[in-house]
């Protein structure tokens, strides 16, 4: 059975590309593949057909197609292209990295949008001391689903945690100290991130010069961070993270952010809009574990204290089904563009909820078969009870390529987050090419 | 009298003071492998069944007897990856993940026989005591447990050739002695600065049946690094050591 399987998977991948197995020839290091260039040049190419399995009647899918009906199923064809560079002389570095995203769908037609994901300079005089100034992510957190402590980065995808994301145009340092004894390791990096006309303006409130910083422990074999931000771009808010292995194959790990007068937009029972204020706490537990048999176990529970509560996602999505139905009977679109304005703002982001669980399962080389690893997501809204569950299979046999084929169902009933949004099951087949 | 006191003098001083001290032999077999702070390129070679091969290149850096990083230079799809070892803790850092995850010694970043521990070897006296010596023709036979259970090996099998004090072989085994995977070190070879060892390991196990990896050293550098150079902060930065 275990040989037949096998034999399937590897069938199924040589459809797509032709072998490039070799014959085994001597084993030789090639000096020159050490030598250091003083530039670097490299990208990835990705080729991604989507197929939508679309649920008719879930608010999200009102939302975007009132206008224009779909069939049961929308076809999409998606492109990315990145590009990276870097020149390195003595101390100083500068490194770029663009993105562009292609899609095609009919019959909504193409579309490309490009972006710098990073374009910075760095000096380095040590190896204690780094500046870096231009445009960065940093990632902060050790969540791996969500981190409510990324203070200064764009939200995660829970659905793609591991993509490269765009980064912010921010002056920062690393300062880096180490030790004998419990205290192994201390850094500091602080952050100056200006938001004004064209600089980061989507980041939060214009003309103002925002701080934030981290604090880096490695203590007792635990790594902790403190972290701060402050600026009037947003809120004012503090945390911290720690991550450590229990034993050599269970990490447990954990977040925790404090966020002064957050604020968000709800609305009450009849559709009115207002504006709640309030100080709120986030924080994410999790584990990772790996058996003997290479089954790596990820669970993470978050909870988003300045996420929507059951209630307030129920007003929303009501409102919806209320503009839905005035923009059969009138035409009018008024309630449904303000509804559109706030699921763009927050309603319609992953993890906008209160309270999940993420579980994610993923067997290495299952049947003996190098690089081939199937995995199995389960993404559960704990407030509602509707889930995303996600089985995954990734090859990354062939050097610089990586073929994915993955699917998604989007499970819950009415007025649930994942049972209203926009498609009920999604199936997608990712090949990548490094360079 | 004289004479015979002089022999006998000679005999003691040219007896190897380890031959009953394992732990001696053990550093000893340590120090003829790398020095203790050191810079080295290395290949790994995964080899299916099939003859199909994957290579990686890596560049590593050690200093005393806990700290360890490795850096991955090729294929294209690995570059910029980094694994840092710090005593017992264990990071991977991927650049587009952007941050460092703890991984675990038994955990391998590339696939293959060969795993995290092997890639990110640090001195075996540092991590296992030696149980006893057998002395087998012209090898020595050294029984090795390890000092903690957050070792990826619980014991470990080493032929050593008695001459060049240099393993030949090592048999990776569970705390009940079922084999995991054996080491083979072939081709000695000249590093400079008086450091001969062998360039080449390769692997094997039961575990992959018909699979095996390949562990090719090149340009083995005594150099000594700072501190921080092996901290989690550091880790992006770690291409600007080459």
């Amino acid at each position: 059975m275990k040989k037949y399987l096998g034999l399937a998977v590897l069938m199924f991948f040589n459809l797509f590309l032709p072998a490039i197995g070799a014959a085994e020839s001597d084993y030789t290091f090639n000096l020159s593949e050490t030598e250091k260039k003083p530039y670097h040049f490299g990208g990835y190419v990705e080729f991604k057909p989507v197929l939508f399995g679309l649920n008719r009647d879930a608010a999200f899918y009102k939302l975007r197609y009132y206008n224009d009906p779909q069939g049961q199923t929308l076809s999409e064809v998606n492109g990315r292209v990145q590009l990276e560079g870097s020149y390195e002389k003595d101390i100083y570095r500068l490194y770029v990295k663009t993105n562009t995203d292609l899609k095609y769908s009919d019959p909504a037609g193409s579309s490309e949008r490009s972006v710098f994901y990073e374009a910075y300079g760095s000096l380095k005089p040590s190896s204690s001391l780094k500046i870096d100034t231009g445009k960065k992510t940093l990632k902060w957190g050790k969540g791996y689903a969500w981190s409510p402590v990324a203070f200064v980065d764009r939200p995660k995808d829970p659905d793609e945690p591991e993509l490269a994301m765009e980064g912010f145009i921010a002056g920062t340092m690393d300062y880096i100290r180490s030790f004998e004894g419990p205290l192994k390791t201390f850094s500091f990096t602080p952050v100056a991130l200006p938001v004004y006309d064209h600089i980061n303006d989507e980041f939060g409130n214009s003309n103002h010069l925002n701080f934030a910083g981290r604090f880096y422990f490695l203590l007792y074999d635990t790594d902790i961070d403190l972290m701060f931000m402050t600026g009037g771009s947003r809120p004012d808010r503090y945390g911290i993270d720690f991550s450590r292995n229990i034993t050599t194959n269970f990490e447990v790990h954990g977040e925790y952010a404090y966020i002064r007068n957050a604020r968000k937009t709800v609305l009450d029972t009849v559709g009115n809009v207002r504006q709640v204020e309030a100080d709120a706490q986030s924080y994410l537990v999790g584990i990772r574990h790996l058996t003997t048999f290479d089954l790596t176990t990820v669970i993470e529970y978050y909870h988003n204290g300045a996420g929507f509560s059951d209630d307030e996602r129920r007003n929303f999505l009501a409102f919806v089904d209320r503009a839905y139905n005035l923009y059969q009977t009138s035409g009018k679109t008024t309630s449904l563009n303000s509804a559109k304005s706030m699921a763009d703002g927050a309603y319609g982001r992953a993890g906008s909820g209160e309270n999940y669980l993420y579980v994610r399962l993923s067997q290495k080389e299952p049947f003996d078969l190098l690089y081939f690893t199937p995995s199995l997501t389960w993404m559960v809204n704990l407030d509602d009870w509707s889930y995303s569950l996600t089985p995954e299979l990734l090859y990354t046999g062939f050097t610089n390529w990586e073929l994915r084929l993955k699917t998604a169902f989007l499970v819950g009933g009415r007025s649930t987050e994942f049972g209203e949004k926009q498609n009920d099951y999604r199936i997608e087949f990712r090949v990548g090419y490094y360079f | 009298m004289l004479k015979i006191i002089v022999a006998v003098l000679s005999l003691l001083v040219a007896l190897p003071v380890y031959a009953l001290d394992g732990d001696a032999l053990l550093k000893k077999i340590d120090r003829n492998l790398n020095p203790e702070s050191f810079e080295m390129y290395r290949k790994l070679i995964n080899v299916e069944p099939d003859g199909k091969k994957k290579e990686y290149t890596l560049f590593s850096m050690k200093k005393g007897t806990d700290k360890i990083a490795a850096l991955f230079l090729a294929p294209a799809s690995e570059k910029g990856r980094s694994t840092l070892r710090l005593g017992e803790n264990m990071w991977l850092y991927i650049p587009n993940v952007g941050k460092p995850i703890r991984i675990t010694s038994l955990q391998s970043v590339i696939g293959g026989v060969f795993n995290n521990s092997d890639i990110l070897q640090l001195d075996y006296s540092a991590e296992y005591d030696v149980e006893k010596v057998e002395e087998k023709g012209g090898e020595y036979l050294l029984y090795l447990k390890a000092k903690t259970k957050t070792v990826a090996y619980d014991r470990l099998k080493i032929w050593a050739d008695k001459g060049k004090l240099l393993p030949t072989k090592i048999e990776c085994l569970t705390e009940a002695n079922m084999l995991i995977k054996t080491l083979y070190f072939k081709d000695h070879k000249d590093f400079g600065e008086g450091l001969v060892r062998p360039a080449v390991i390769e692997t094997d196990s039961p575990l992959y049946k018909g699979y095996k990896s390949i562990m090719i050293y090149a340009k083995i550098k005594k150099r000594t690094f700072k501190d921080e150079v092996f901290t989690l902060t550091f880790m992006p930065n770690l291409e600007s050591l080459r």
